[in-house]
């Protein structure tokens, strides 16, 4: 393990976890003051019921929800943030159980920041430490095993009318509790959780071999991608495995504490890109372009990415395969990750970004927009902590070959 | 107990690092300005920035401190080291005296400084990116290679561009970053 000669960490959410975890809330809630909760969710998330389960197992031992905002649009924005402010208010609240995936969480934190410090713009906040306060208690219950939301000290929020991007980012932005629980995840789709899986995957390896990794970071990553490894396909062929469900959503909290710390690379930083240019969703980029992430870092990390091998394909593969060879297998067991995942949902999880579709059957990232993507991913700061530089030509190179689905030529990889 | 036989603590040692320092942020400052002149790239990434753009590198919390931004003209502009009212739309603070060392003895670079948490950029993320691109190059410029190589992810291949923008440029920012 390497001891880099300084390094920070931090985790100070009080995590509970199990297949009924969910009756813990009132307790909980108790704990920390507050008795006057404002739930806050999406939609589907409603629809599909979960709801109901947080509010029974609320009402278990008499507590209720002092209001309910179900209606957070996937593409969350400032003016949905005060929305939910203003019911916070006008309802009394005192504290915010969020239940959703990172739209959620991340319009609930912001949320939270205008109750607490009595504001009404965001705008102050924007950046990083801004928030220089506790704020309301915050209870996180994540329905995907994918963003690790719950364990993250940031939120972006978007300004649909000045088109930008808010990100924040403050230790207080932390939830003082996460709720993980099998139940909120069992009805997640095959392919949701085959995505947001990848994610949870690419937080923890990429947290492992960026730039800021650390010994804690390496942790609690390694325990990540062995539990996605052992579950993940398993799960997206039986949806109602509860242990498995369960085992992914903690993969998901862990890789979570992981990249929080040691943020991520090349893999979430052209993702990124892909996702503003052409709208594709945050976990099916990350599938698709993680082991071109190792690929291109190869000839710097070899190291750390062949240590990947154990907890991805176990000890005796690991033991046979001779340390000069690890890395590249690394590689070889992603993709055969990526291709499983494929067969699982009968080819509808993307193996490259020519074979993303839309609803329609419309293809999502037209060749034609690889430049404009390259452009965009040039100004996603997730570079800084890439072990490798990245200039336009590069990205280029990495996306064509992610379009077409060829592994890179790591000759023509540019080395300094 | 008697606190007078312990002996004083002279900031002596860290005043002569300050001093270092500030010469450092003043040579990095008018070396972005001399590169934005000289060097097609910077000037690139220059000319894609906002026209308010401000720079502001300092060392937490006291300073020294060190001011770049754009004039009306458009034109790049090392603009001293006294707060003259200045708004600026990127904030480049350095935690502490010692991170600073780090980073300008060059024995760690900016990446591996902002993922140290020593080095926090304060502003618009993409002017953050381009920010970073151009101190790569100026670094290159002004740094011998031996050096330069620890301080940058990739150190270019000067074989991959014109032999006159190695030579020239160099010798060009030199002049202009050490005459007034
Ligand atoms: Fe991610």
């Amino acid at each position: 393990m390497q001891l880099p000669a300084y390094y920070e960490f931090c985790n100070s959410v009080k995590t509970i976890v199990g297949h009924k975890a969910l009756e813990q809330i009132p307790q909980s809630l108790k704990a920390i003051n507050a008795q006057r909760p404002m739930i806050i969710t999406d939609k589907g998330v409603e629809q599909a019921g979960l709801i109901k389960i947080v509010q029974a197992a609320m009402q278990k031992s008499k507590l209720k929800a002092a209001a309910l905002f179900d209606s957070v649009p996937a593409d969350s924005d400032v003016k949905v943030v005060n929305e939910v402010a203003k019911i916070y208010r006008a309802k009394k609240c005192d504290s915010i159980i969020a239940v959703g995936g990172g739209s959620v969480l991340d319009t609930a934190k912001g949320a939270n920041i205008l109750v607490s410090e009595n504001a009404t713009d965001l705008m102050q906040f924007v950046g990083y430490g801004n928030v220089k306060r506790k704020l309301r208690p915050f209870v996180a219950i994540p329905t995907t095993a994918g963003t690790g939301s719950e364990v993250t000290s940031v939120a972006v929020i978007a300004n649909h009318e000045k088109n930008i991007k808010m990100a924040f980012g403050s230790l207080f932005l932390l939830p003082d509790i996460a709720i993980i629980d099998s139940r909120m995840t069992k009805t997640l789709p095959p392919t949701i959780t085959a995505f947001t899986g990848m994610d949870a995957l690419t937080h923890a390896v990429e947290a492992y071999f960026c730039l800021a990794k650390n010994p804690l970071s390496d942790t609690t990553a390694l325990a990540a991608i062995q539990l996605i490894a052992q579950n993940l396909v398993n799960v997206v062929k039986k949806p109602s495995d509860l242990d498995g469900r369960l085992a992914l959503a903690l993969a998901s909290n862990l890789a979570g504490m992981a990249f929080s710390n040691s943020m991520v690379g090349l893999v979430h930083n052209i993702g990124h890109a892909i996702g503003g240019v052409c709208g594709v969703p945050h976990g099916v980029c990350m599938n698709i372009l993680l082991p071109y992430g190792l690929e291109y870092n190869m000839h710097k990390r070899s190291q750390y990415i062949g240590e990947l091998l154990y907890p991805l394909a176990g000890e005796e593969v690991y033991n046979k395969t001779p340390k000069k060879e690890r890395p590249l297998k690394t590689v070889e067991y992603i993709r055969k990750l990526i291709q499983d995942l494929h067969d699982a949902t009968d080819g509808k999880h993307p193996r490259f970004l020519k074979e993303v579709y839309d609803r329609t059957g419309k293809q999502m990232i037209p060749k034609e927009k690889l430049p404009d993507i390259a452009r965009t991913a040039m100004s996603d700061p997730a570079q800084f902590y890439n072990p490798e530089d990245l200039d336009y030509n590069d990205y280029i190179m990495v996306l064509e070959a992610a379009w077409e689905g060829i592994p890179l030529d790591r000759k023509k990889i540019k080395k300094g | 107990m008697n606190a007078l036989q312990y002996p004083e603590i002279k900031p002596k040692k860290k005043f002569i690092k300050r001093i270092y320092i500030a010469v450092m942020l003043w040579v990095v400052g008018r070396a972005i300005q001399a590169a934005a002149k000289v060097d097609r790239e910077v000037k690139e990434e220059f000319a894609k920035l906002k026209d308010n753009f401000l720079l502001k590198m300092w060392i937490w919390p006291n300073g020294p401190a060190m001011y770049v931004g754009k004039t009306k003209d458009g034109k790049v502009k090392y603009l001293g080291w006294k707060d003259k009212g200045y708004k600026p739309t990127l904030t480049m603070t350095i935690k502490s005296v010692e991170a600073a060392m780090l980073l300008f003895t060059f024995q760690e670079g900016t990446a591996i400084s902002t993922a140290r948490n020593r080095l926090v950029v304060d502003g618009d993320l993409p002017d953050a990116c381009a920010l970073v691109r151009i101190l790569n190059i100026v670094e290159v410029y002004l740094l011998p290679k031996i050096i330069a190589k620890l301080a940058v992810k990739r150190y270019p291949k000067w074989s991959q561009m014109n032999p006159l923008r190695k030579h020239f440029g160099r010798i060009l920012i030199y002049v202009r970053a050490f005459t007034f």
